[in-house]
């Protein structure tokens, strides 16, 4: 792994990212002004780029790839909706609409608290960690991987759909949870709050993006790599790869997680749609197609991807399915490793056959 | 009425409902009509002889009862000195030789009590004799509604001499009701055996109604009985819910079974799962809806046979899919399983969106044969229906067929081949490639013969491949790796642990329950039920 | 500290109704060099996989150090006690660096091993030993194979264990790498440390090996020096025999 200092393309898309975050507000009153709606969409892209970036770690990473991690965005997204529900409610007095539509009086039990966004969070945390621990633990500990593990999280996030689509859950059942109007005393859908959680969107996509070089250029990178290389060889160097596994997965679920908690503020919804096993399928492909192994990659795949499924939910949403299936036979079929083939056609060559870390296969079959 | 002349009355019934079962002779008869002309009293005796007539009469005295009891409904009884006139044929009451009434006769009135006694009789009569099912079901309606009041074997007689198989089985339930409320404790006692013989819901709604009955406070031997015949019809409808439940579970695991069988077998000799698989169950299913609607325009008389018909179509076709789907894509992902993943839900999105761009996104309408619809009640509410039974047929010949293919044929002793070494095989001549091929065909057409089974119990729609391509998954998991015995087991234990759960929690809970036990059972043998224990590398 | 690194006890493991090995027992001293031999489906990979911890027996115990039971300990301890050991296919972590391997054989699990200078020290001794010293910048999938057999045999070498377990180090090699492998073992031989060598190629064995264990069906056939077993009539009949 090259020093960060001279990992061109990391630098170059960190000084994007913070370029646009201070180009946000900065332009705001002058004629460069960017309109509510694209201030809107790069805050969406940005969560989207940091969900990429939680699976990247641990399938790129590590091998294990997860087709259930909408689960943990999910997760993120529910709790900071139940936040913004209670506190909308306890600043101006709404009723939410699910609690209407069952015919309830009052929050449930389990909503004490919501309010407070430290609480919500902390919640938010341990939940993850929780069930993050708990199923990396029995999976790990029995040596699931590879595409049994892929699709045990499929039907784990499958299942967590089918829950949430029951109306007596407490959690807005089949419409979700909507009408967020108050977020940390302010009020949603200016075009203040609609730049604060783009440039926070943007600003936590960066720091996550560094940490997340910063991890895996370390010595515990090195472990990581060793783990998705060969795992049996680095157990019988002495390394309890079951420690070192269950510790990224966490990790990658908080991540996740946090950008579950920044999406749904921005798109003001939330409902079990989220939690489809397509979602889940579709971050795999964001990051094969930025370039699997590349953190780089996996910000740049799901901008990308996500910024096409946009400008088409507008030109013709039902040709979306077909570009994306075209789209990932191209990347599986004629380019491996995504975007990072396509750049190294013209920008690799001419230095000779450098082999990058992530053309090496998957995990041994 | 007063009161002297009641035991008068009884005495005149007592003697009048001999004479009239012997209702041949003239004198009788004449003396029934002077009845039907005499005062209330005498009319309510004559209803009485006219529905005992319709219980126990010959087919002749039914057919000469029938137009009294109308006659007097519809007020076209003309009484005069020498009997009475049917107005509607002109025709003597007794004799039915064409005569005119005298010109002084009268028409009697029917009060509100005796209508509705003369209502029954008629309709007694009508059940026996009316040539039209329908004017018989009607007159049913009208006996269904007074059922204590009907004269013994009655419905026995009907049920009997019916034609009509629906008609008789609601004449048979009327008689149960009748002889429950009969005036004879014993005859009571008898219905109750009866009834308790054919256990049902019903059945135990009509029993336990007669727990309420003053009688079963009263008298023990009728409370043994209600207490007896409620004990063998609740053992007879657990006995039919455990039974239905795993029947049920038996058809889904049959669908499971078919649609897992060609994932385990791919999954086994490539290492790749095909997200696809729902979707070729969905094709399956659309090329059976596509040979229906073919043999509706070309060759209506087949039409009942369409779903035999399309066996070899959808076979075909789902099996054409997935060897240019192996053709195509998966043979350039060799040992990139998880790359594989992600092409073959491509072609799985491609495929759903596909078939909704072309089809719609309704759900289709299939016609339903002969052979799967209906079923045989077996005990309590189960029924033995046929549509579930053409499931599980359907999966027991693709189970033998199938293994029959992976055991007796070249390509079989191939596909095994390459699953446990696909490296030696290729080392001793056996065409991997071409193996994978066939084998993905094969994988593929089976998911398609899956759409066909299901077609007749399921909805059929182009996101239909959802609802099974998870718990296919978990069959395949929890079966272990390509052997037919580990997806048959975890195929009906995933089938009927679903349909266990779900009467008891939901369809969410026994799919979280599901799950979570897979989950568990990973601890315990992470390479499923019955894979083959050999050195790790 | 024991004369014997590993004594293994009555051992069997069986897949399914196979006997892979069956009721077997071997001592291994500190300070020689064993090579196990023996036909395909004798019982040797599963040998090392039983005391590497790959692998649970249904019987039988293997003892380290002369008295510390490793039976069902997980791979990674047995690994951190001190006996470390190479794959038969070569199998080094493609995605990094062979001065990254070296540095990961070197740790002792997360518990952090040498450190700094330290470090730099050890990768560079034992990337000299195994010949590896000028490509330590390369990533270890563009190694050609005899170099990733050294690699791994440098890997497992650099946190100087105790036990040293070979599975078919000179597999593919060329002559001239074969005879630099077996100077390189024969150069690791020290008292306070036994290696095991499996291995088919005779010449190879002969130059390595102080003593010879020759497996059958998972069963000791013949255990004695090299010369020995050339001439013992059941082993020329199952192995070397014609």
């Amino acid at each position: 792994m090259t020093r960060w200092t001279a990992d061109r393309p990391f630098l170059a898309v960190l000084a994007l990212l913070l370029a646009t975050a201070a180009a946000l507000p900065l332009l705001a009153g002058t004629p460069l002004e960017m309109s509510r709606y694209l201030a809107n969409a790069i805050g969406q892209l940005a969560a989207f780029a940091v969900l990429a970036l939680s699976l990247d770690l641990i399938w790129g990473y590590l091998g294990i790839l997860s087709l259930g991690h909408g689960l943990f965005f999910a997760l993120g997204g529910y709790v900071v909706a139940m936040y913004l529900l209670k506190h909308s409610f306890e600043v101006t007095g709404t009723v939410p609409d699910f609690l209407q539509f069952m015919g309830w009086k009052d929050f449930p039990f389990y909503w004490a608290g919501f309010g407070a966004f430290p609480y919500a969070l902390a919640v938010a945390v341990v939940l993850t960690t929780l069930v993050a621990g708990l199923f990396g633990y029995v999976s790990f500990r029995s040596r699931v991987g590879g595409v049994y593990f892929a699709i045990i999280t499929q039907a784990l996030v499958y299942v967590a759909m089918l829950l949430m689509f029951r109306n007596d859950t407490g959690f807005g059942g089949n419409n979700g949870m909507t009408g967020f109007s108050v977020m940390f005393g302010w009020p949603m859908g200016t075009s203040g709050m609609i730049t604060g959680l783009a440039v926070a969107s943007l600003l936590v996509l960066a720091l996550v993006l560094a940490g997340c070089r910063w991890l895996v250029g370390s010595r515990f990178g090195a472990l990581m790599l060793a783990t998705r290389d060969d795992e049996t060889r680095l157990r019988t160097l002495g390394y309890e790869t079951l420690r070192l596994k269950l510790a990224v997965w966490c990790l990658s679920a908080l991540i996740a997680m946090v950008a579950g908690m920044l999406y749904v503020p921005q798109v003001g919804i939330i409902n079990p749609r989220l939690l489809s096993p397509e979602l889940s399928l579709e971050i795999a492909v964001w990051v094969a197609i930025g370039g699997r192994g590349h953190l780089v990659g996996a910000v740049v795949g799901a901008l990308l991807v996500n910024a096409i499924k946009f400008w088409l939910s507008f030109a013709a949403p039902e040709v979306w399915p077909f570009i994306l299936s075209g789209l990932i036979v191209l990347v599986v079929l004629v380019f491996p490793n995504g975007l990072i083939d396509l750049a190294r056609l013209r920008l690799v060559r001419p230095m000779g056959p450098r082999r990058l870390a992530a053309d090496v296969g998957e995990a041994r079959p | 009425m007063t009161l002297w002349r009641l035991p008068l009355l009884i005495a005149g019934l007592l003697i009048a409902a001999p004479a009239c079962a012997a209702g041949a002779e003239p004198a009788a008869r004449a003396a029934l009509v002077e009845k039907l002309c005499g005062n209330a009293g005498q009319m309510g005796e004559a209803a009485a002889a006219l529905s005992t007539l319709a219980a126990s009469g010959t087919p002749e005295e039914i057919g000469w009862a029938a137009p009294l009891a109308r006659a007097a409904l519809d007020k076209t009884l003309a009484c005069d000195d020498t009997g009475a006139v049917l107005a509607a044929t002109g025709t003597d009451a007794v004799t039915r030789a064409p005569r005119a009434p005298a010109p002084d006769a009268r028409t009697p009135v029917l009060s509100l009590k005796n209508r509705a006694v003369f209502e029954q009789a008629d309709a007694a009569l009508a059940l026996r004799s009316a040539a039209d099912p329908a004017t018989r079901t009607a007159a049913l309606a009208t006996l269904e509604r007074r059922p204590a009041a009907l004269p013994e074997g009655l419905l026995e007689a009907a049920a009997q001499g019916e034609t009509d198989p629906g008609l008789r089985t609601r004449i048979e339930t009327l008689a149960q009701t009748a002889a429950l409320n009969a005036a004879d404790p014993a005859a009571r006692i008898r219905a109750i055996g009866r009834i308790a013989e054919h256990p049902s819901r019903r059945a135990l709604t009509q029993v336990e109604a007669l727990a309420k009955d003053p009688a079963y406070a009263a008298d023990p031997a009728f409370r043994q009985a209600v207490d007896a015949g409620l004990a063998t019809i609740r053992r007879g409808i657990a006995l039919g819910d455990a039974l239905a439940t795993l029947y049920n579970g038996l058809s889904f695991a049959s669908i499971l079974f078919m649609a897992a069988i060609g994932l385990a077998i791919i999954f086994g000799l490539m290492g790749v799962i095909n997200l696809a698989q729902g979707e070729l169950i969905m094709i399956g299913a659309y090329v059976t809806w596509l040979v229906q609607q073919g043999l509706r325009q070309a060759a209506p008389a087949l039409l009942d046979w369409y779903l035999v018909l399309a066996i070899p179509v959808a076979f075909l076709v789902t099996a054409g899919i997935g060897i240019a789907l192996e053709a195509l894509l998966l043979r350039h992902l060799y040992r990139r399983p998880l790359m594989s993943l992600l092409a073959t839900w491509a072609v799985s999105l491609f495929l759903v969106n596909t078939v909704r761009v072309v089809f719609g996104t309704q759900n289709l309408q299939f016609e339903t044969p002969f052979y799967v619809s209906g079923g045989v009640p077996v005990i309590g509410d189960f029924i033995f229906t046929w549509n579930r039974m053409f499931a599980i047929l359907f999966a027991a010949v693709t189970l033998l067929v199938t293994w029959a293919t992976v055991r007796k044929t070249p390509l079989g002793l191939n596909i095994r081949a390459v699953t446990q070494n696909r490296d030696m095989a290729a080392c001793i001549g056996i065409p991997t490639r071409r193996v994978d091929m066939m084998a993905f065909g094969l994988g593929s057409g089976l998911a398609g013969l899956a759409g066909l089974a299901l077609s007749p119990i399921y909805s059929v729609n182009p996101q239909m491949g959802q609802n099974f391509i998870i718990d296919s998954f978990m069959v395949v998991v929890l079966g272990g790796v390509g052997t037919i015995a580990g997806t048959v087991v975890a195929a009906l234990g995933i089938g009927q642990i679903n349909v266990l759960i779900e009467p008891l929690w939901g369809a969410v809970a026994a799919k979280v329950i599901v799950l979570l036990m897979i989950i568990a059972f990973l601890q315990w043998r992470p390479e499923g039920l019955f894979a083959v224990k050999g050195r790790r590398k | 500290m024991s004369l014997t690194a590993l004594l293994v006890d009555g051992l069997t493991v069986r897949f399914g109704s196979f006997h892979a090995i069956d009721d077997l027992s071997l001592a291994i001293d500190y300070g020689e060099v064993r090579a196990v031999i023996g036909p395909n489906g004798a019982g040797k990979t599963t040998l090392l996989d039983v005391i590497s911890g790959i692998t649970r027996p249904k019987q039988g115990r293997v003892l380290f150090d002369g008295r510390e039971d490793i039976t069902g300990r997980s791979e990674a301890a047995i690994a951190r006690a001190g006996i470390r050991r190479k794959f038969q296919k070569p199998s080094v972590f493609e995605g990094l660096t062979v001065r990254q391997h070296i540095a990961i054989g070197a740790g002792t699990g997360f518990r952090r091993g040498p450190e700094g200078p330290a470090l730099e020290d050890r990768i560079g001794e034992v990337l000299e030993t195994v010949g590896l010293a000028d490509q330590a910048g390369r990533l270890a999938g563009e190694l050609g194979h005899g170099q990733k057999q050294w690699l791994e045999i440098g890997m497992v070498l650099a946190s100087d264990p105790r036990v040293l377990m070979l599975d078919e180090p000179v597999a593919g090699l060329t002559d001239e790498e074969t005879a630099r492998t077996a100077a390189l073992v024969r150069a690791l031989n020290r008292p306070d440390r036994a290696i095991v060598v499996v291995e088919h190629d005779m010449d190879f064995v002969e130059r390595i090996a102080d003593k010879v264990t020759v497996l059958h069906e998972g069963r000791t056939l013949f255990e004695g020096p090299m010369d020995k077993v050339r001439a013992d009539a059941g082993v020329v009949d199952v192995y070397l025999g014609r």
